[in-house]
Parts: C-alpha cells; structure tokens; sequence
C-alpha cells in the first residue's frame, strides 16, 4: 500500500520556522506597543492590503504572468489530466491557464480550489510527455490542497508591515514622529526603523525558508498524488536542462514579474528554482529518490 | 476546516481521501428504474478505472485481481478485459448479461484494491445505459456517490437528460450534489 512518507524533519522545520516568525512578530508587536506607537492603523491597512492580494491574487497574478484561462474545449488533454487528479484527491477542480513561453514552467495561485487557477506555459506542454505532464500538475495541485497561498499569506503579514514601517521612515527623511515634538521619546523612536528593518529582514529570509519547505511537500503530494515519484524527478530534469538554453532575457523577463510582488511566494509558485523561494533541483531529486524508496518499501 | 485539516495544512500535508464503496451497490435496483421509467436499458458492460502505481506491492494487488477476474469469470460466465487509456489509467471492463454480476464483480475488484491499501487510486467505476446513445452512471469513490454522464458530439454534454436521470433517481441512487463534481470522461471504453 502507499503510506504518506513521513518526513518529521520537513515537519518540523516547518513548524520551527512558523514559531520564529511568531516570536519575532510577537517580540515586533510588543516593543511597538512599549513605545506608545499607534500601530494599529498601520495593521489595519496592511490587513486590508493582504486581504485584497488574498482574495484577488489569482486575477492579479494571471494578468502579471499573461496567463490565459483556457476552456475545456481548447485544452482537452491538460483538462482531462487534471480531472481526474482532481478526482483522486477528492476536490473541485480548480481552472487551467496557458502562457505563451518559451520557458517551461508552471504555476498554482487562488486561495482555494474552487478559486485556484493552475497555469502552465505552452513551452511545458510541449517539452514533457504525458506522466510528467501530469506530475507537474500533481505538484501545482498539492500547492492548492495544502492552501500554500493562505499559509504564506499569512506568514507575510507581519513581514508587510515591517517592511512599511521601514519605507515610511526612509521617506519621510529619517524622522519618525507623530508631530515631530522634541522629547525623551526621540531617541526611543529611532529604534523602531531599526527594529521594523530586523524584522523585515529576518522574516523575509524565514519566509524564503518556509517557501522552500513547501516546495518540498507539494513534490511530495505530486508523488503520492500519481503514486509515481520517477515522473517528476524526469520532468524536474526535463525542465531544469532547457532552463540552461534559454536566453537570460526571458530569465529576466521572469525576475521581473517576481519583482512586481512584495512578497515572492504569494505571486503563486512556481515549478522551477528560479528563485531561492524554490529549493536547487539536486536537493528536490534526492528528496523524491528517498520517497520513491519509502513507497516501494 | 477542522483542527486536524488546519494543522495538516500548516505542516503542508494533505493526505489522499479514502474510497468509500458502501454506495456502489445502489446501482442494482436503480437500473431497474431506469429502466422503468427513461426506458433507458442496462448495457451488459461496465467498467472500473484505477491509476497504476509503482511499486512492487502493487504488482502483486494486481496480480491477485487478475486471478480473481478469472475465478469469477468461471463462475458467473462474464468476461474481463484490462487495458490502459491514453492518460495512463488502468481499466477493468466486465462483460455479463446479468448486471447483478456485474455489479458484483466490480464491487469485488474494488474491495482487493482497497484491502491492498490502493484505494485511494481508485478513479470511478461507470455503469452504462442505453437507448438510443449512451448515457453514464459514474460513481465516485472519493465522494461514495454518484453522478450522471451523457457525452454529446464535440466534446459536450447533455445536461438536460444528466438532470432528468438526477430527478428521477434522486430517491434511490445518491448522487453527487455539488454539479461542479460531476467530472466528464472522454473516450470511455466501454
């Protein structure tokens, strides 16, 4: 039978990297608050901000990305292939989208299946057959069954409102102040830009760490979903040796997009390591050979 | 979402559901409805689709499903045969006038791949009637219910007869709620 591969470290790396976020959230909160800054609007319209990129990062992204929404008519196979992956894992289907690049990739945003939209380039489809098709698919289907985007999301938030602290302090020339009034608590104040920076930074690489640990358990999820590891280790290799051909102007073309967004992960994921959001292909081989040998075992 | 669902995703783990095959039985009395009242007849074939896996346990369930099919095919008089589609899915088409038999047999070969701990690959099972054109009583084993399949030309369906056999089964067949479930399959051998 197939058991779900076990991987405790993964796990627990995930969980360790929530709970340093959390704690440096909660450390961020508090020091704030001990300052008597009015924090709270700035949350407020963080919130907002995320809630808008939560609700509508699909839309967002398919139009940042040139991303199609195709019919079942246009797309038989892509179609019938998710179909019935779908009904493996006992969820509603979320839609299909192509992109017209020569760069094989693929990518999953929506923050539930329902509302999900799975995107492949039309290099991809061209590049791999049928089972690798399907396993990179399988992959952008575990990124919507774990709900990747809400998990981000929220991880993020924080991050956000640091990284605006920050910015609002740089241009508003250095001075952080409610009316700018000369007292004991001036040089109190200056910590916080500091503080807001330290948290954005560290945050930032915690969040790069947790996105890498996703990428992980989708690969897994793809394996479990098609029962067949081997089909995305060949497409991984499929994909990361034409990555090497390809003109650094669509990588930058690329890099760009992953620019537009604040926080890279939510833009959706992608299947490639492009970014250091994504673990190197070596490192998600060996980890797909180890669950291939567990499921065989 | 239930604490288990939320900390299953904060780890990003979601396991596979687990087949239900309780429901599938149901198709018994409901093609005599069928019957009955769309004068739609119960065709002497049916089928099971599964994905294959790799891996040795596997072999070996399929193996004992192959030994079973023939032990079974002797005793009831059906016939069987395995093939694979374009998308890679292993089929088991029975062949028996009698559908309480094929029913049965489908039901049979479900269980062993449950018990062999490969039931979350099991895609449906699909039961089909005809008049004039096909129609497709398709279970799902993820949802342990039932949906209505009526392939059209070009790749369409015919939902108006598809809610037509939902009204008139409602009382004996459950069916699949959520229409957004109700996946179409493309070349059906069967």
């Amino acid at each position: 039978m197939v058991r779900w591969p076990h991987d405790l470290g993964l796990e627990l790396r995930m969980v360790v990297t929530l709970f340093l976020l959390m704690v440096i959230y909660f450390v961020f909160i508090a020091v704030l608050a001990y300052i008597g800054v009015e924090t709270l609007f700035l949350v407020a319209i963080v919130a907002i901000m995320l809630l808008f990129q939560y609700f509508f990062s699909d839309r967002m992204v398919l139009w940042s990305m040139g991303a199609r929404v195709v019919s079942e008519q246009e797309e038989p196979r892509l179609y019938e292939t998710l179909t019935r992956l779908c009904a493996i894992a006992g969820i509603s289907r979320p839609k299909l989208a192509v992109v017209n690049s020569a760069v094989p990739n693929a990518f999953a945003t929506g923050r539930n299946p329902k509302n999900s939209v799975i995107a492949v380039t039309t290099s991809l489809v061209s590049t791999l057959n049928q089972e690798e098709l399907e396993a990179v698919i399988a992959h952008e289907l575990s990124h919507v069954r774990n709900r990747d985007v809400m998990v981000i999301t929220l991880a993020s938030f924080l991050s956000t409102a640091a990284f605006f602290i920050f910015r609002n302090w740089l241009f508003s020339g250095g001075s952080v102040g409610t009316g700018g009034r000369k007292n004991d608590k001036a040089a109190l104040l200056l910590i916080i830009p500091i503080l807001a920076a330290g948290v954005w930074l560290i945050s930032f690489l915690l969040i790069k760490a947790l996105s890498r640990y996703r990428e992980f358990a989708a690969d897994k999820g793809s394996a479990i979903l098609t029962g067949n590891p081997s089909h995305l280790v060949s497409a991984l290799m499929k994909i990361s040796g034409q990555m090497a051909q390809v003109p650094t102007t669509d990588l930058r073309k690329v890099e760009g997009m992953n620019a537009f967004f604040i926080i890279p992960a939510i833009s959706g994921s992608s299947i490639f390591n492009l970014l250091s959001t994504h673990p190197t292909v070596e490192q998600r081989i060996a980890a797909l050979e180890r669950i291939q040998r567990e499921m065989k075992g | 979402m239930t604490w288990k669902d939320a900390l299953d995703a904060l780890v990003g783990k979601t396991p596979l559901p687990k087949a239900t095959i309780d429901n599938l039985f149901a198709i018994s009395t409901a093609s005599v409805t069928m019957q009955s009242e769309m004068n739609l007849k119960a065709s002497s074939t049916a089928g099971l689709c599964f994905k294959p896996i790799e891996s040795s346990q596997y072999d070996a369930a399929r193996t004992e499903i192959e030994e079973l099919l023939q032990i079974s095919s002797k005793e009831t008089g059906s016939t069987y045969r395995l093939t694979t589609d374009e998308y890679r899915f292993t089929w088991v088409v029975m062949e028996d006038p009698d559908f309480e038999d094929l029913v049965t047999g489908l039901h049979l070969v479900s269980q062993t791949l449950i018990e062999r701990g490969f039931g979350s690959y099991l895609l449906c099972a699909i039961f089909r009637f005809e008049n004039v054109k096909p129609v497709y009583w398709i279970y799902n084993f993820k949802q342990g219910r039932y949906y209505p399949f009526v392939p059209a030309p070009d790749k369409t369906r015919d939902n108006a007869l598809e809610f037509r056999m939902r009204s008139l089964l409602e009382r004996e067949l459950p069916i699949e709620k959520d229409t957004g479930m109700w996946y179409p399959l493309w070349g059906i051998p069967l």
